[in-house]
């Protein structure tokens, strides 16, 4: 492809000159363009952008078109506007340091807001990558309320999903998919790795064709056809080093071996959609069998609106569909509903409001520099007084001193747009591994027109906000008076003005020091909550079975116990045990069905969380036996019940000794209880503890292996150390390796840091506001003194004569302190005012403490008054050295 | 002037115009008459300069224009060449006798050469 030249200085360029001359000018630039860029683009693009500002400034004329004589009006609003900029620049010039001072905190503010404003653009204003990616949308079912309180959206049942798939309308197709985990044997050790498998139609549906090869065919979703897979771009980098005949190979993944059929462009793993962010894709074959599984919830679907059709309509034929499998299975389908939601809902809904929340905040910021930059130029327009009152003299218009005076902010403005952009893109590339796991889509995060056109609109607006103000004042000067007044500074003019500055930038500080601090009482508040286990000195691995392997789940189980006394025998480890799911990271509900009472219909059984575990999982994590006796490795078919269970399904009486059953896993086995445990949070720390059992069986494992569910069994493997969790790791993963070599172990790391992996939204919005917040402080304080030392200045005249009439040094300190303290003051109650009123903004993103909490509110307000009492100060001390004689004098 | 002068009086920069109009023969067009003074004089002149010149030397009729054919270099636009018309010519000649009768023997003075 031809290197193209600037797009932005190619339409100035467009723009600025004649009609006669565009297409020889373009050509010859383009033509020339072209040439330098074949030998070093970069200086190509310079080069350019040199020429084409070149003819913006000075267009070639035509002597036919524009005779000498005659400008157009155009023309001449341009040689003004250059004339201002020139003379800008040599202002400017002639006091760096002011300059430098304004263009970095415009530098600051514009360049947080960029950095915010790029995040959102990727993440909520940016189309995902796929083809008309608003067509498409997840299905769920919504399940009975009764049994699943709270819960809108739940995975779907293969039979279900057929019946959807012959009556709906509203779509052009939809697929069903699965995520699995497999382990990739073959090339030395063992490796996990992620898969998902897909129904028929799944590639066709999101619309990416492969890189290399082909998708599936329609008769490889066959279990009796040989086994195919699909390759992501960086597991085909990773494992084959992107070798281009890599179609045709072979790969062994739980020893079975699959047919590499195609490899998917690298813009299709997108990680912010799990179904897309896999290291391989697989047919999802199902059998007859498993295809009239309806009472079985546990696969996800994809779906492509057809055109036309909004996702209300296709959700409400979805319902009626559903209403229609009621009547047809109501055995199965009683209250199970269905609902149609947009992929990239799903994708970014969550974070939407973290966004606004912190893009309002960093515009805050940005208010703050603007009064910060408005109460500098308003200095500096009140020390130009007389040059102002000069150039009026000799018959500027008012207008066109008002220009220069906002002409000159602009151009500070835009140098600190330019730097700002840097600071920001430097920002994201050094934050983009911390963005990674906080924000969905981080991945695709780059700047493009739109960042672009937002710093240049920032800019101008900054500007226009912090210069129109002091130029307007500036522009009112009394001629006469000015002039009579032969420069001299010596009374304090625009005091009013500058104290509504300093009103402002407190009044916004309060509001993002509020913020900030619910924020981090919210981060503090999660780490405090009491999840019901003991994570500290944990660590936790998960271990991937292959599930070929082993005949029966009795067989599974004592190669995993023979695993966990290896680990027990370690140096250093106190308790070993394992677990399908970890707590807070969500896992299997199921129904529960007590013995003596008849099954219910699913939509009114009772629900609960389901866990296996084996011998050890409660010592190593601390969770509490409160009555009955923790389980031992001969026992089969029984259950321990979390308080809250009990609670739930016995109320008062002595669960222990009863018996239930899992109609999902097997309706005929029987499992006794034998113990009551401490509740424990399964999925969330912000919700209440979910009622648990844990259970202890061979036979429906061994259901399971029998069904032949291809895939392995993921148990994560708890252990507790008296030293330091990481420093064991090694030696652990080397102890399940001894046990069994083909066990792909990944995932090692702390209980700690697996808490903290739930608060990454929290952490995220925390860090981030609190580094506004600080700035913001910074800003008001720098602010407030830079005010109170001019009023300062200006009245040292009146404090002289004070002083020499006998005032005392603590009553000048005093003047000078209620100065700067009364604007102060009044900032504070119109901040705590707006905090309270922005407070229904935030109700949603804190935990465990009120968004307008008094307490929150008070130390905020303390705070700040404090720095501005402390900013006042140096101004105060400085007061009580004016010498009474010099200033009479002078 | 009362008559109509055969040729015409030029500018610095016109001539060293004219003189890349000259150079470069057929292939002379705006980008490429930039290149040339570029190298030659050492002056970076910019494009409009080059095409604000050239517009008035052809309204002077010193220089004569067509317009080539569209190219994929160009981004499919066209180029404008230029050729000097017989005033041009003389133009030319007259300012360069010009400057030569008057710097004749200052080449050691002027330290050219």
């Amino acid at each position: 492809m031809m290197p193209q030249p600037p797009r932005l200085a190619w339409q100035l360029l467009a723009r600025r000159v004649p009609a006669p001359w565009r297409e020889f000018v373009l050509g010859d630039l383009e033509e020339e363009f072209r040439a330098r860029a074949e030998t070093d683009p970069p200086s190509a693009r310079r080069w350019f952008w040199r020429q084409a500002l070149r003819c913006a400034i000075h267009p070639p004329r035509t002597a036919q078109a524009y005779p000498y004589s005659t400008f157009s009006p155009g023309d001449f609003w341009m040689r003004t506007l250059i004339g201002d900029i020139r003379y800008g620049v040599r202002v400017l010039r002639r006091s760096p340091s002011f300059a430098l001072a304004v263009i970095v905190v415009f530098a600051l503010g514009i360049g947080a807001n960029t950095a915010i404003f790029s995040i959102v653009n990727t993440v909520l204003l940016r189309p995902l990558p796929f083809q008309d990616s608003d067509r498409l949308v997840r299905l769920f079912h919504v399940p009975p309320q009764s049994t699943f309180p709270g819960l809108k959206t739940f995975s779907i049942s293969p039979a279900n999903f057929l019946d959807w798939q012959r009556r709906a309308r509203s779509f052009d197709g939809m697929a069903m998919y699965q995520f699995r985990e497999f382990a990739l044997t073959g090339s030395g050790g063992a490796e996990s790795i992620l898969a998902a498998a897909v129904g028929k139609g799944f590639f066709d549906i999101v619309g990416t064709k492969p890189a290399l090869g082909r998708t599936f065919l329609p008769e490889e979703d066959d279990p009796a056809h040989g086994h195919a897979a699909i390759l992501s771009d960086a597991f085909w980098r990773s494992h084959f080093g992107a070798a281009p005949d890599i179609v045709g190979r072979t790969l062994t993944l739980d020893g079975r071996r699959y047919d590499i059929v195609g490899v998917m462009p690298p813009k299709f793993s997108n990680r912010a959609w799990s179904a897309t962010g896999r290291d391989i894709w697989v047919p999802l074959a199902q059998t007859d069998e498993q295809k009239a599984v309806r009472d079985n919830h546990n696969l996800q679907a994809i779906a492509r609106l057809r055109p036309g059709v909004t996702v209300a309509q296709a959700s409400a034929e979805m319902q009626a569909i559903s209403r229609q499998l009621e009547a047809e299975y109501p055995k199965e389908d009683a209250g199970w509903g269905a609902t149609v939601i947009s992929l990239r809902e799903l994708i970014v809904g969550d974070i939407r409001l973290s966004l606004v929340m912190l893009l309002s905040a960093v515009a805050l910021v940005l208010l703050i520099a603007c009064a910060n930059v408005g109460n500098l130029l308003f200095a500096r327009a009140l020390a130009r007084r007389k040059e102002i009152a000069i150039r009026s003299a000799l018959g500027a218009a008012r207008r066109r001193v008002l220009a220069q005076l906002l002409v000159e902010t602009l151009l500070l403005a835009g140098a600190g747009g330019a730097l700002g952009l840097l600071l920001a893109k430097q920002a994201l590339s050094a934050g983009a591994t911390l963005l990674a796991d906080q924000v969905p889509r981080a991945d695709e995060l780059t700047m493009d027109w739109r960042v672009v056109s937002f710093v240049v609109g920032l800019s101008l607006l900054t500007g226009i906000l912090a210069g129109a103000f002091p130029a307007f004042r500036a522009g009112r000067t009394d001629l006469n008076e000015t002039l009579k007044e032969g420069g001299r500074h010596d009374s304090a003019v625009g005091v009013r003005t500058r104290r509504v500055l300093i009103v402002c930038e407190v009044a916004l500080s309060v509001v993002l020091l509020m913020g900030a601090s619910l924020m981090i009482r919210t981060l503090a508040n999660l780490r405090n909550v009491d999840a019901g286990f003991d994570p500290h000195g944990v660590l936790a691995m998960r271990v991937s079975l292959a599930t070929s392997r082993f005949h029966s789940g009795g067989q599974m189980f004592d190669s995993l116990d023979h695993t966990l006394a290896e680990l027990r025998a370690l140096p250093g480890v106190q308790a070993a045990g394992a677990i399908d799911d970890l707590p807070v990271t969500g896992g299997s509900v199921q129904p529960i069905v007590l013995e003596g009472h008849p099954e219910l219909l699913p939509s009114d059984q009772p629900t609960v969380n389901v866990r296996t575990i084996r011998p050890g999982y409660l010592a190593t994590m601390r969770i509490p036996v409160v009555r009955g006796r923790d389980i031992v490795d001969s026992d089969d078919n029984v259950m321990l019940v979390s308080r809250a269970t009990a609670k739930l399904l016995w109320g008062s009486e002595d669960p222990i000794g009863r018996r239930v059953s899992l109609p999902l896993q097997s309706k005929s086995t029987m499992m006794q209880v034998i113990g009551i445990v401490g509740d424990v949070k399964q999925s969330d720390l912000t919700m209440p503890v979910d009622p648990t059992v844990y259970e202890v069986t061979r036979e429906s494992l061994t259901d399971a292996l029998a069904k032949g569910s291809a895939g392995s069994f993921g148990v994560a493997v708890v252990l507790r150390s008296t030293v330091p969790p990481l420093s064991v790791a090694q030696s652990a993963v080397a102890a399940v390796h001894r046990v069994d070599p083909t066990s792909p172990v990944d995932d090692v790391k702390t209980m700690d840091a697996i808490l903290d992996d739930t608060t990454t939204a929290q952490r995220f919005s925390a860090t981030l506001l609190g580094a506004f917040a600080g700035l913001a402080l910074i800003l008001a304080s720098v602010g407030i003194y830079s005010v109170l030392s001019y009023i300062v200045r200006g009245r040292s005249r009146e404090i002289g004569i004070r002083t020499a009439l006998g005032a005392s040094a603590s009553a000048v300190v005093r003047m000078v302190i209620v100065e700067g303290m009364t604007p102060a003051a009044l900032g504070i109650v119109v901040g705590a005012a707006a905090a309270l009123l922005s407070a229904r903004l935030l109700e949603k993103l804190v935990f465990g403490v009120s968004a307008s909490d008094p307490l929150t509110l008070a130390l905020v307000t303390g705070s700040l008054a404090a720095v501005a009492l402390l900013a006042s100060l140096v101004p105060a001390y400085r007061a009580t050295r004016v010498d009474p004689i010099a200033v009479l004098r002078a | 002037m009362w008559f109509k002068s055969e040729t015409a009086a030029l500018g610095d920069f016109e001539q060293l115009v004219l003189f890349g109009v000259l150079r470069l023969g057929d292939e002379a067009y705006g980008a490429a008459i930039r290149q040339e003074i570029h190298a030659r004089s050492g002056r970076d002149v910019s494009i409009n300069a080059v095409y604000t010149t050239l517009d008035r030397l052809e309204g002077k009729r010193l220089l004569r224009s067509w317009v080539g054919e569209p190219t994929a270099q160009r981004g499919g636009r066209r180029r404008k060449h230029y050729a000097l018309t017989p005033v041009g010519t003389a133009s030319l000649r007259r300012a360069y006798q010009a400057v030569l009768a008057m710097a004749d023997g200052f080449e050691r003075r002027l330290d050219v050469k």
